[in-house]
């Protein structure tokens, strides 16, 4: 952490930003049961269009049982780190620093792109911007499916 | 002979691999290589100019670069291509990240005429080096500065094209009119299409024009058929334009090919703005025109991408193969009239027609499409509402308004404000996003080297690069950048979309919270007018900034700031549907299309400090009740004070919001509100 040059939190970033992106948007796309499992457990704020939901499980809902198909396509991203000592609360309290690495970074991810809605490729494509900070998963379990990060906010927007 | 010697490519390095000019690409994208590797390979004596008095070698240098003369009808095409592709050069955001520095930045074409009679025309190349040793002699004869050499040229016909340093275009230019072995020469700037044009129609027998002269005959007969107050240009009847028939545009296939491309460019050449370009013209005409198909004025669906009529009746077109070149084409087009051709009664035109332009509404004069059709292709399934602004004490607001002021006006000072040493900065550029106009909007040169987009920028040390950290980086990076002119927040509130939230975990600038602190995080989208080769573009950007508590004026500082350039996208995207219902009303709007659905209690609870189902009808509550809680949460919101104070705020004042909002902001003001009245405790 403190100690982590520039080109590891560099590194650590953009790889954790990029593994995200590229996994996020096919899950809205065609895994949308795993949906949940990309935000942490208490979202400080999730908007679409202007609409708030409330945590992951509601957008999993949203997806699952209200959207049409989507195909996103992600044209454009960056990231920068918010905080390289994310304070994170574990189940046993908050974290501390001691047993912080190199990962216990918050991170801001911007994505532009465009995602077509139902099957008809005629359908019109909507240009998109998204805007997610991106905190450590405070917990420890381990399993193929756990993700480093986790979605502390999220804004999507159509823009075009 | 020492002005060949200096006219030698390369210039006093010798070698044949840099050289001044841009770099030229033919249609097959080979390099023009005429002035550098030939040159290199020839004697001393050789001018390795990619052309000779008589040879007429024009776009496709390269081509005759083996020997072997190319035929005409090869160098029409290339004539063509070429003016089309410069317009795409300049215009397609691909085409110039693929071309790079091939741009026409670095050199001006500059056209010579009128040289042709004097008394060095009995020379070998008909005058042509006597020609340019008299303008870099005339060039060179003041004592002092930089010495003048042509170092590229060509001759098109009547003309010899030389390209330039733009520092030596004024002076080259002043040479008009003087007298050159015998004989007054025209020095004017180089206009291709034009140029190419004036040049067919002196061979095909048509009046002799110069390439001032032939833009002033176009620019006449468009400026006959342009009724600005209707926004229609008629080209209908073309054959039987007497001005036409008098530049002698039909004698030939060849200047009637070139016509129209050549009218197009005149047209484009009047406009400084590609908006005003594309505001000026809603309908065209090219009703009668005898066409058979659409690749004699195809240019058009550059020029007039946007349009919204086009008249296409009465000409030739036998089915819709004879319209491919513009399927997919005239993407905002409402009204097309294709009658009185043959394609008209072919089984697959009505369907193939709404295929190709989805605005459609009436063709032929019948109501293909209603306009509740068209509205329904962009209906989302995520209603749009307005804007999330979750502010507090008009922090986000007053740091939006300074930003993109100061923007445009002093980025350093901006930096200054709001910028530390940890603040960090980095753009992207999506050069491939949706957009909403068809015209093709500027090249990305002044950023694509600068973009981090992360799909694109794979190696650790760009990546590393590409972001600035801290006002010394930030400044060198914005300065590198062009201006911009965003329009006014205040006048225009419809063409920016601002949300904004509230984001924990920061880090704290004093270094003393290990919980760290909390802050803001706000999203703009938006448009902003820049300079480009002298002409306004507009392009869009979404721009995301993390702010915290810092040494800036209102106490805060930027940590992050992402922004993303793509094209203009408009802004009826974030329009909202419907007139946003007044939060008295009901309370956050939730996603679902029926309010009652699982995530309207969900939304409640996103609300921190808030219980379930709070602010929402319930059983055994009262109407006011609910009322009095959706003010709770309104005030909350606004204020960040907790739900104890927010209520005693409103109890205390008649539950009269704005009462209630008055007496926080002086409470807050006499600081008599303690930490604990907050929610997040800022």
């Amino acid at each position: 952490m403190a100690t982590a040059t520039d080109d590891v939190l560099t590194k650590v970033s953009t790889e954790g930003a990029t593994e995200f992106v590229q996994s996020f948007y096919i899950a809205l796309q065609s895994n949308r049961p795993s949906i949940e499992l990309y935000y942490a457990a208490q979202p400080t704020t999730i908007l679409f269009n202007g609409n708030q939901v409330a945590d992951g499980a509601a957008v999993q809902e949203i997806f699952t049982n209200q959207m049409p198909t989507a195909k996103y396509e992600a044209q454009s991203f960056d990231c920068q780190i918010i905080n390289r000592a994310y304070p994170s609360t574990t189940p046993n309290g908050p974290k501390p620093p001691s047993e912080m690495t190199v990962k216990d970074m918050s991170i801001l991810v911007m994505v532009s792109g465009h995602v077509r809605y139902g099957d008809g490729s005629d359908l019109p494509q909507r240009g998109f911007s998204e805007t997610f900070v991106l905190i450590p998963n405070p917990t420890s379990d381990k399993g193929k499916r756990r993700k480093e990060w986790l979605i502390q906010s999220q804004n999507f927007r159509l823009v075009v | 002979m020492k002005t060949m010697k200096s006219r030698r490519p390369g210039g006093a390095s010798g070698g044949g691999i840099r050289k001044r000019g841009p770099t030229r690409t033919d249609r097959d994208g080979d390099m023009d290589m005429d002035s550098s590797a030939r040159g290199g390979k020839r004697g001393r004596g050789d001018s390795g100019r990619s052309s000779r008095a008589g040879g007429g070698r024009s776009a496709g240098g390269s081509r005759s670069a083996g020997g072997g003369r190319p035929q005409t009808r090869d160098r029409t095409l290339n004539a063509i291509e070429q003016a089309i592709s410069e317009n795409n050069n300049r215009s397609s955001a691909q085409a110039n990240v693929r071309h790079g520095k091939g741009g026409k930045g670095n050199s001006t074409q500059i056209s010579i005429t009128g040289w042709k009679n004097s008394n060095a025309s009995t020379k070998r190349d008909g005058g042509v080096e006597n020609l340019i040793s008299f303008c870099e002699r005339k060039l060179n004869s003041a004592p002092k500065g930089s010495r003048f050499k042509v170092t590229k040229s060509r001759v098109e016909g009547d003309i010899l094209v030389v390209s330039v340093h733009p520092e030596w275009t004024e002076r080259l230019l002043q040479l008009n009119g003087k007298l050159f072995a015998g004989v007054n020469i025209t020095v004017e700037l180089y206009d291709s299409s034009t140029a190419v044009l004036g040049q067919q129609l002196a061979s095909s027998g048509g009046t002799s024009a110069s390439t001032a002269d032939t833009k002033l005959k176009i620019t006449s007969i468009l400026g006959k058929r342009f009724n600005p107050a209707a926004k229609l240009l008629d080209l209908s009847k073309l054959v039987d334009d007497t001005d036409l028939q008098a530049m002698g545009i039909f004698n030939s296939t060849t200047t009637q090919s070139k016509f129209f491309p050549a009218m197009m460019k005149v047209w484009e050449m009047q406009f400084t703005s590609s908006s005003e370009r594309r505001e000026a013209v809603e309908s065209v005409s090219l009703a009668q025109n005898q066409l058979a198909n659409v690749s004699v004025v195809t240019t058009m669906a550059q020029t007039f991408a946007d349009i919204k009529n086009l008249d296409l009746s009465n000409n030739n077109f036998k089915d819709s193969q004879s319209m491919i070149a513009w399927r997919w084409k005239f993407r905002n087009l409402e009204f097309l009239d294709m009658t009185g051709n043959e394609f008209s009664a072919k089984p697959d035109f009505k369907a193939t027609m709404l295929k190709w332009y989805p605005k459609l509404q009436i063709l032929n004069n019948v109501q293909v499409r209603t306009a509740e059709e068209i509205a329904a292709q962009k209906k989302t399934p995520i209603p749009i509402q307005a804007p999330h602004f979750q502010d507090d004490s008009q922090i986000a607001e007053n740091f939006i308004r300074t930003f993109f002021a100061g923007y445009d006006n002093n980025r350093n000072d901006l930096i200054n404000q709001f910028y530390d040493e940890n603040s960090k900065f980095s753009l992207n550029v999506n050069v491939q996003a949706p957009k909403v106009q068809q015209t093709e909007t500027a090249g990305w040169d002044a950023y694509i080297k600068k973009s981090r987009n992360l799909s694109k920028i794979t190696h650790l040390t760009a990546r590393m690069n590409r972001i600035s950290n801290g006002p010394q980086k930030i400044a060198e990076m914005w300065n590198s950048l062009p201006q911009t002119r965003h329009p006014d927040m205040a006048t225009h509130p419809e063409q920016f979309l601002v949300e904004c939230h509230q984001v924990p975990g920061l880090p704290d600038p004093t270094g003393q919270s290990s919980t760290g602190v909390g802050g803001l995080i706000i999203n703009v989208h938006g448009k902003f007018d820049e300079s480009v080769d002298g002409k306004v573009e507009t392009r869009s950007f979404d721009r995301t900034f993390i702010i915290g508590p810092g040494n800036g004026p209102g106490g805060i500082r930027v940590l992050n700031d992402i922004m993303c350039a793509r094209a203009y996208g408009g802004h009826e995207a974030w329009s909202p549907e419907s007139q946003p219902i007044p939060q008295a009303v009901a309370p956050v709007p939730t996603i679902a299309a029926n309010p009652a659905a699982p995530l309207a209690p969900a939304a409640a609870t996103a609300l921190p400090g808030f219980p379930a189902g709070y602010g929402a009808p319930a059983p055994g509550k009262t109407e006011t009740q609910v009322q009095q809680e959706q003010l709770v949460i309104q005030i909350s919101t606004k204020s960040g004070m907790t739900l104890q104070y927010s209520e005693m705020a409103l109890s205390g004042n008649g539950w009269n919001l704005d009462a209630a909002w008055k007496n926080f902001e002086e409470l807050k003001a006499q600081g008599s509100l303690p930490p604990s009245a907050f929610l997040n405790g800022v």
